[in-house]
């Protein structure tokens, strides 16, 4: 049996492909930017904590870690309002998942960088009578950003692919808008290689760019 | 002497015909005696019908997720009214309703595990449609069944009338499908539409609090609700009326009439076993009366 490739409901419907790639990229922006503050603030919590704190960290890193995203987003997606939580649309359920999930991997990432910070730039701080944090602020944060921006710019894309699970609780982006094509049109092999090279052309371009800011500011 | 000789043809004539004949006869009583697998098809070489019964088993593509269509029973077996359809055709081929390998799959992956080749005959609550029939070979329909909304006995919503009353507040969740949104709308033309992943996903969105009804299969309906009527309520509107066929590759004109004939003898004549059991079992219908006389199909 010979298939007939036949594009034409592929871009009839493009404008889903189109919209869809924009809300990736939204979901994966915002979820990142929350996602650095809460591993920012538990990185921070682990290095100047105690054990107790430093466990209630690490558990928390193990366990977003350790359980697959799909998982986690079936969980708050349905699992939350199940047990009586609060009620939130689909999006806001994926970027709350996303966040949580970025943050685990971010708390790694800023302790690496914490400790990656040369002693001798703290000591000059405390030499020249900066407070902790002044230190915190003036010192230790902008050299932690330099150092762990090629963690970052790795992270952004991976999470970016990530946003595709968002499609099994009906989130309109770039992989739900294909499954909606396929679905309706039954071309399958149509609309995922619209789709596939979407993803490569984006994620390609995103870490193009974010190398660039690397280099501008990368440590010597 | 021609007189004779004539005489003489004759009988030799006479006698090669009732040779012949009972030839012919011993033939076909041998026939008659022969299993289907020894019988062998007389389909082509290439056709999928000469594949199978060498094989010796049906490779069938199915779901597991969705009663009263194809779910596992307490023991983990597959059971349901596509399996059934499934072990018609086994015992058509091979005289044993048991020689079937189930593939389960994704609704998604119906079309593609036909085409690929990686099933003989996808039989899972398909819907008829012309888009799709460009794509696969679709079997006589099986069964006709609707659409139902599934409502939860702790929701705000339970009948068709207050969700039509709610309008865009209406959340309704659904498998994505084709149709999906027009389905919902003719019921609820101005309600919320979710369209998820799978069916069991459209009813834990119920269950979840994320919808307020689940538009789904009437069959299906009626069978949560009558298993667990403290959890769920019918909310009193079915409409959407839909064929379902099995799928099989395009281009084997003697597999899709196998299967036609099968199917037919099955509903309509008398292999009806498998099929008045699963009308009964799982919809909880008797079939009309077979009355001999004009063909009903």
């Amino acid at each position: 049996m010979t298939y007939h490739l036949n594009f034409d409901f592929v871009w009839r419907h493009f404008d889903k492909l189109g919209w869809g790639l924009v809300l990736s990229l939204e979901l994966a922006f915002i979820s990142i930017l929350i996602g650095m503050a809460i591993g920012l603030s538990l990185a921070l919590a682990y290095t100047g904590g105690g054990r107790f704190t430093r466990g209630i960290v690490a558990g928390y890193v193990e366990f977003i870690r350790n359980v697959p995203l799909l998982l986690l987003v079936y969980l708050v997606f349905y699992g939350v309002p199940s047990v009586g939580g609060f009620a939130y649309d689909a999006t806001t359920s994926f970027v709350i998942t996303l966040a949580v999930y970025a943050g685990a991997t971010m708390v790694e990432v800023f302790r690496a960088g914490l400790a990656a910070i040369p002693g001798g730039l703290i000591d000059a701080g405390k030499a020249i009578g900066l407070t902790g944090w002044q230190r915190l602020l003036c010192v230790r944060l902008p050299t932690m950003f330099r150092i762990v921006l090629p963690s970052l710019s790795n992270a952004y894309v991976s999470l970016f692919k990530d946003t595709s699970l968002a499609s099994v609780i009906a989130v309109p982006e770039l992989t739900y808008g294909a499954q909606w094509i396929n679905t309706n049109s039954f071309r399958v092999i149509e609309v995922w290689s619209v789709t596939a090279p979407m993803y490569l052309v984006t994620g390609y371009g995103l870490l193009f760019l974010l190398q660039r800011l690397e280099r501008r500011f990368a440590v010597h | 002497m021609s007189g004779s000789q004539d005489r003489r043809d004759m009988l030799k004539l006479s006698g090669l015909g009732i040779a012949a004949g009972v030839m012919s006869g011993i033939g076909a009583g041998v026939g008659s005696f022969l299993t289907p697998e020894q019988a062998y098809a007389q389909a082509q070489p290439t056709s999928l019908l000469r594949t199978v019964l060498d094989r010796k088993k049906l490779i069938v593509g199915t779901g597991s997720t969705n009663a009263p269509w194809h779910f596992e029973d307490e023991k983990g077996q597959l059971t349901g009214m596509d399996i059934a359809m499934a072990r018609i055709l086994a015992a058509g081929l091979f005289d044993d309703p048991t020689k079937v390998e189930f593939v389960k799959q994704d609704p998604a992956a119906r079309i593609p595990n036909i085409t690929t080749g990686k099933v003989d005959i996808v039989i899972q609550f398909m819907t008829v449609t012309a888009q799709r029939a460009q794509l696969v070979a679709f079997s006589r329909p099986y069964y006709l069944e609707g659409v139902a909304l599934l409502t939860s006995t702790k929701g705000k919503l339970k009948t068709h009338k207050q969700l039509l009353a709610a309008g865009k507040a209406a959340r309704v969740s659904v498998l994505q499908n084709v149709y999906a949104d027009r389905m919902v709308r003719a019921a609820l033309p101005q309600a919320t539409v979710m369209q998820l992943d799978t069916e069991a996903n459209a009813i834990q969105a119920l269950d979840s609090g994320r919808s307020d009804t689940a538009a789904i299969d009437l069959s299906t309906v009626r069978w949560l609700v009558k298993r667990n009527p403290n959890a769920y309520l019918d909310a009193g509107y079915s409409y959407w009326p839909q064929l379902y066929s099995a799928a099989m590759r395009q281009g084997d004109p003697d597999w899709l009439n196998w299967v036609n004939t099968t199917f037919a003898v099955a509903i309509f004549a008398t292999e009806a076993e498998i099929y008045d059991k699963g009308l009964e079992d799982f919809f909880g219908q008797k079939p009309p009366v077979r009355k001999p006389g004009f063909p009903p199909i």
